[in-house]
């Protein structure tokens, strides 16, 4: 018989997860907690961390060897998202830039934008912001109504998004808007590179308990871009953006930290874990297994999509598992702090971390795909007959 | 990487899958009930396949053919206990996995040599009682009489505990495939207001749930696998892990298909009926999910789950 399963990662996977966490230890203070709080430090730390791993060319690895990346394999990249989510992402928003706006560029975009774009995001020195959700387009996208319309070689775009993480901080937005009213509201859209320096556009923070700069407000008001700034076809932007979800299939990989978090409990109480009680430390191991789970999950989805055999509803499944699991570790560690005595440095760092992630982890059924639009896909994918 | 068994061992599981509907499919557990002896079809109809020659001890492709064929043998529900066979040592026809202080398996009446295994590693021989209540309400559960155990020690016995603790879960996972399957065509079926219970959301989320349940359990039963055909260290708590992670699964599972299959659920002639209560011994024994819980707690230790993945403790703590 022929040998079958094989969990293993594979030499340069395990090689490349060693250099992360080296280059994190060496260039990532203790207790950050991301690029986007108050201390306008932390934006500086993933700034500098992109450039190191844009010199190592550890920050474009994914992409393909003509654009300047390494070819990685799939399980290269997931353990880039692995190690970084688990270190609170110090690539800071510019992991947007390099897992799907580059690639939908090289994909869609003419060369000149392929020229303009594509050397700064490998560099780290751009940061990208995406306006697609609007107050009355949330999980249904298609009933967005920002509308752009042609002026001689320019376009003009009008409207609001919402929830658009990072918009702040952006200098450029990957943008959908409405070109035209066809039958099917799939039909018509379009997606624009818009320069958030082009006058018209107004952003304000929303102040929310995930902390500041996740979620803005942008109000378009007729925003002129060029025509040149078109990516892809007129009106093919659902084509586009669909491919844009595609690539964010398994989306990040929220068991890492959870993982991380978890093991970093016990190994800072050291003997106080044992005197936790035993049905909270019960709650802590079966929280791993679901951590394990929802990496295999993932596993599995990235073992399909490599094969070309993925399905929406195996992506779906892994997003409902790992999305519920973030907030039931976040259970779980709030529960351990507040009965824990983590004394010292570490022990506030811990607290901080877990707050953190507690905060964090309530959006992490909403963002990217609300849960619920996951089941329906998992449901639909079920059973089929009914949809 | 690879998650997904060998071809030859999915194939091996399909032929055994084709084999026991062509021996009675579902009915096979219900002759059993009414006639144990005819649990004798079953292991005739695997010995025809070449079954019980499978050494999954020795070697890690028919590790997984064994997993494949327990998985199978968990979508009829059969009445017998083929993983259990299928783990057995040299001086047995099959191990079980005990909790020592209540020794007790679905092994009554087979007339079969059985091993028993401890969590820690000790094995000796185990002799079924006589059963005193019918299968319709023991599912062939019957207490052991253990011999003397050895002291093998864990190290030693690791692989075995794990191979123990991980077919019987891959039997488990059979019955949550077939549940599963029974109730969506129940709900693709079954009209009430005019329309499938399918169309309705409250339904389509109830089976979304209950598959990424299974599918947790599949993707953990493979990796428990794996551990144990690749000796890991970690392999007992792979298993356990694994074992938590079922039993809590059919929880769900079976929740959901007795609800969706409504008062239909309950009766001798729909399947879900059988696949739950035969389900039971294999959730309860040795250790129901409190007990694994606690002896999973207890192999975790202050590590937590070792991988290949890299352990929290080389990212330095806290950050």
């Amino acid at each position: 018989m022929a040998s079958g399963l094989d969990f293993e990662m594979g030499p340069a996977a395990t090689t490349l997860r060693e250099e992360l966490r080296a280059l994190v230890a060496e260039e990532v203070p203790a207790g950050y907690l991301g690029a986007f709080t108050d201390d306008p430090a932390d934006l500086a730390v993933a700034q500098r961390f992109c450039g190191v791993l844009a010199e190592r060319g550890l920050l474009c690895l994914a992409w393909p060897a003509e654009y300047g990346g390494r070819d990685a394999s799939v399980w290269e990249q997931a353990v880039v998202r692995e190690e970084m989510w688990a270190a609170h992402e110090p690539r800071g928003a510019q992991y947007m830039g390099v897992n799907w706006v580059g690639p939908t560029i090289m994909r869609h975009g003419t060369p000149e934008q392929k020229a303009q774009h594509l050397p700064p995001i490998a560099r780290g020195e751009v940061i990208w912001c995406q306006g697609f959700s609007e107050p009355e387009a949330g999980s249904d996208l298609a009933s967005l109504r920002t509308a752009a319309r042609p002026d001689g070689d320019t376009w003009r775009i009008s409207g609001q998004k919402v929830w658009t993480s990072y918009a702040t901080m952006a200098q450029w937005c990957f943008l959908l808007a409405r070109t035209s009213r066809e039958e099917r509201r799939q039909q018509g859209l379009t997606v624009f590179l818009v320069p958030m320096t082009n006058p018209g556009i107004e952003v304000r923070p929303i102040r929310s308990m995930l902390g500041p700069h996740h979620l803005n407000e942008v109000f378009l008001d007729d925003v002129v871009v060029d025509a040149a700034n078109v990516l892809g076809a007129v009106g093919d932007g659902w084509r586009v953006v669909q491919e844009v979800l595609a690539f964010e299939r398994v989306g990040i990989a929220r068991y890492a930290r959870c993982e991380r978090l978890l093991e970093t409990a016990p190994a800072l109480l050291g003997q106080a874990w044992e005197e936790l009680a035993g049905e909270l430390r019960g709650r802590w191991a079966r929280i791993l297994v679901q951590c394990r789970r929802a990496r295999l999950l993932a596993y599995r989805v990235l073992a399909l999509q490599s094969e070309g055999r993925v399905t929406p509803g195996d992506s779906a499944a892994y997003r409902i598992a790992v999305t519920r699991l973030d907030q039931d570790v976040a259970e779980v560690l709030t529960e351990i702090v507040a009965a824990a005595p983590l004394d010292g440095a570490e022990g506030e760092e811990f607290r901080a971390e877990v707050e953190d992630h507690w905060r964090y982890s309530q959006a992490s059924t909403v963002s990217s795909g609300a849960i619920d639009v996951q089941r329906v896909l998992l449901a639909r994918a079920l059973l089929p007959a009914a949809s | 990487m690879n998650t997904d068994l060998s071809p030859e061992a999915t194939e091996f599981g399909r032929e055994v899958l084709r084999a026991l509907e062509a021996a009675g499919g579902d009915a096979l557990v219900q002759q059993a009930e009414a006639d144990p002896d005819r649990r004798q079809t079953v292991a005739a109809a695997l010995a025809d396949l070449g079954v019980w020659e499978l050494d999954p001890r020795g070697d890690g492709d028919e590790l997984e053919a064994a997993a494949a064929v327990a998985r199978s043998c968990g979508s009829w529900a059969v009445p017998y206990p083929v993983a259990e066979r299928l783990a057995r040592p040299p001086d047995a026809d099959g191990l079980v996995l005990v909790d020592e202080a209540r020794p007790q398996a679905a092994v009554a009446g087979l007339g079969l040599r059985w091993a028993a295994v401890t969590l820690d590693g000790r094995r000796g021989p185990a002799v079924p009682r006589e059963a005193t209540a019918p299968p319709r309400t023991t599912a062939f559960v019957t207490g052991l009489d253990l011999g003397p155990l050895d002291d093998g020690g864990a190290g030693d016995r690791a692989g075995e505990v794990a191979l123990a603790l991980a077919l019987p879960c891959w039997t488990l996972l059979g019955m949550l495939d077939r549940a599963l399957a029974l109730t969506r065509e129940h709900v693709l079926r079954r009209t009430q207001f005019g329309r499938p219970l399918a169309a309705l959301q409250g339904v389509q989320f109830q089976v979304a749930d209950a598959e990424v349940e299974r599918a947790g359990v599949e993707v953990l039963a493979r990796y428990a696998l794996w551990s144990i055909a690749t000796g890991r260290p970690e392999a007992v708590a792979d298993a356990l892990a694994l074992r938590s992670a079922a039993i809590d699964a059919a929880d769900v599972v079976f929740r959901v298909a007795h609800q969706l299959h409504g008062a239909s659920g309950f009766c001798d002639e729909t399947q879900v009926s059988w696949l739950s209560r035969y389900s039971l011994p294999l959730r309860r024994l040795p250790f129901g999910p409190t007990a694994t819980r606690e002896r999973l707690t207890r192999a975790l230790g202050r590590r937590g789950l070792p991988g290949p993945y890299g352990a929290a403790a080389a990212l330095g703590g806290v950050r």
